[in-house]
């Protein structure tokens, strides 16, 4: 089975015709550059195979033909252009380039002392994504968006601005060395934090880190819970390094439910900073993630449990939600919605008001169970018994970096940067680097 | 009847559009994808139509049927 699409050369970043072909379960992605070479990269490696997988999407009504890339064309003018397929669902707005950590791994290659916008610019800047996205969720990340002073403020600018959602993305030192710091986040209006947590042990920190992180780890999702943030458990995976622990920090996460609202998975791209060489690094794919997890549960999560996106290309992401029952087992809870319609296509536009939603709700504060004296009806008595079993939602996204770029993939791309200029350019094209650190958009903040 | 309560419509005097009856309480179940649920609506008793009253069907409605889909 052998399907066409467009790519990159990892080597000059030079648009190529692409082919995804599948060999049983597994997919491969190849083209050939007329300098550099052939390239074959796999990028989905198990059952149910990639085709198995697919959940195609309709374009929103009245969009069609959305109309081809201006000038030099799709990836290299994003912002985005009139061939790209999917609306913004989260808008990703980097407030420093500054970290208080400097990790062998990130995709920000982050880690110096470049000037920070200030408060103004980043709320002007707000304003414009916000107008130019819609009701999307928002992340703030970076750098360490908690290196700056002024954080709460942002949040408070974001919120002003119109984003219901509001999430941090960060290493959680911070949180963990200042109690009064999410309070203060919270107050302002922060709903949930995306914290860096790759595993349960301080070896799996080390490696990835540079150093034990885990009594930090731990205190920062205490202050959150305390603080009525949602937290959201985030593993870079590298096989080798961390991809034993999925099991453990899905039952940390359970153990901490509903304080912890999710565990969300990120197999490492050779985007930023990575060790290794992207031409021949072990990838780790999405259904050997999903099979991991079945096999580190022994079998309470199982890799059928698990379902394509509604809103991204459905090739980039899996997710589900488990209830977390008093002993701590989880079980797949739900069922329907527009994720259940096999294989048919559904609208774009309704995938990401779901999918966007669903964030919402599932990563931000579990909502309190209701007095027993409120409780008069059926539909008080279900609340309040979904409120005693909390759900943790279980998810990963699988990046693409110059060797897996599938440029059908990046077009139905909802995890939008918002950049200086108004210019809202998808995640993975706006980290995307060549073989030699090269970037297509990214400035290099330690230039 | 059940000791549910009746979720009557804001205002209003109201009958069935079909059969011009008034429309009286009544237990009605509530079924969507696994759950059901019964509780009682201003219900036509001729063809058994139900008024769903806007703020149910926005508020406690709306928040089940969250919770039925998420996954």
């Amino acid at each position: 089975m052998i399907t066409a699409t467009e790519s990159v050369c990892p080597v000059c970043l030079a648009r190529l015709p692409a082919y995804r072909e599948q060999d049983g379960d597994d997919g491969w992605l190849v083209r050939t550059c007329p300098e550099h070479g052939p390239f074959r990269t796999r990028y989905w490696h198990g059952p149910p195979g990639p085709q198995g997988w697919d959940r195609p999407k309709i374009p929103k009504p009245g969009t069609e033909p959305l109309g081809a890339a201006p000038g030099p064309g799709c990836p290299y003018v994003c912002g985005l252009c009139p061939e790209h397929h999917q609306r913004t669902c989260t808008v990703v707005l980097e407030v420093t380039g500054r970290c208080n950590l400097g990790c062998p791994v990130c995709f920000a290659d982050a880690g110096c002392a470049a000037p920070d916008p200030g408060l103004a610019e980043i709320a002007a800047r707000l304003v414009q994504a916000r107008g130019k996205a819609g009701p999307a969720n928002l992340q703030l990340s970076g750098g360490e968006p908690s290196m700056r002073a002024d954080l709460p403020d942002i949040v408070a600018a974001a919120k002003a601005a119109g984003f219901p959602f509001v999430q941090l993305n960060t290493n959680g030192l911070a949180l963990a060395a200042d109690a009064a710091l999410a309070p203060r986040l919270a107050a302002a209006g922060l709903d949930s934090v995306f914290l860096q947590c790759d595993g349960v042990s301080d070896a799996v920190h080390t490696v990835l880190r540079g150093r034990s992180l885990a009594r930090e780890k731990r205190a920062a999702m205490e202050a959150c819970s305390v603080a009525g943030l949602g937290v959201v458990l985030v593993a870079t995976l590298v096989p080798g390094v961390n991809v034993a622990e999925v099991g453990e920090l899905v039952r940390l996460a359970a153990s901490l439910a509903p304080g912890v609202r999710g565990v969300h998975f990120q197999p490492a791209a050779c985007f930023g900073r990575y060790p290794g060489d992207g031409a021949s690094v072990p990838r780790l794919t999405l259904p050997e993630l999903m099979a991991a997890l079945e096999t580190q549960t022994g079998g309470e999560l199982r890799a059928a449990d698990f379902h394509a996106p509604c809103c991204e290309h459905s090739l980039c992401s899996f997710s589900a939600s488990f209830g977390v029952a008093l002993d701590g087992r989880l079980a797949v809870s739900g069922g329907g919605g527009c994720c259940d319609t096999g294989a048919a296509p559904i609208p774009a536009e309704d995938g990401a008001r779901q999918s966007m939603a669903f964030v919402a709700r599932q990563w931000g504060p579990a909502k309190a169970a209701p007095e027993p004296a409120a409780i008069r009806d059926d539909f008080d008595r279900f609340l309040a018994a979904a409120a005693s079993r909390p759900k943790l939602s279980v998810s990963a996204m699988a990046f693409m970096d110059a060797w897996t770029l599938d440029l059908e993939r990046a077009r139905g791309c909802c995890i939008h940067v918002a950049v200086p200029g108004g210019g809202l350019i998808p995640f993975c094209l706006y980290n995307l680097t060549a073989a030699d650190g090269t970037a297509l958009y990214r400035q290099k903040s330690c230039a | 009847m059940n000791d549910t309560p009746t979720y009557l419509p804001e205002s209003g005097d109201w009958s069935c559009a079909a059969c011009g009856e008034k429309l009286a309480p009544a237990s009605v179940a509530v079924t969507y994808l696994q759950g059901g649920f019964t509780i009682t609506l201003m219900t036509c008793q001729k063809c058994g139509l139900s008024l769903v009253p806007e703020h149910l069907a926005v508020g406690k409605m709306f928040e089940v049927e969250q919770l039925l889909e998420d996954k």
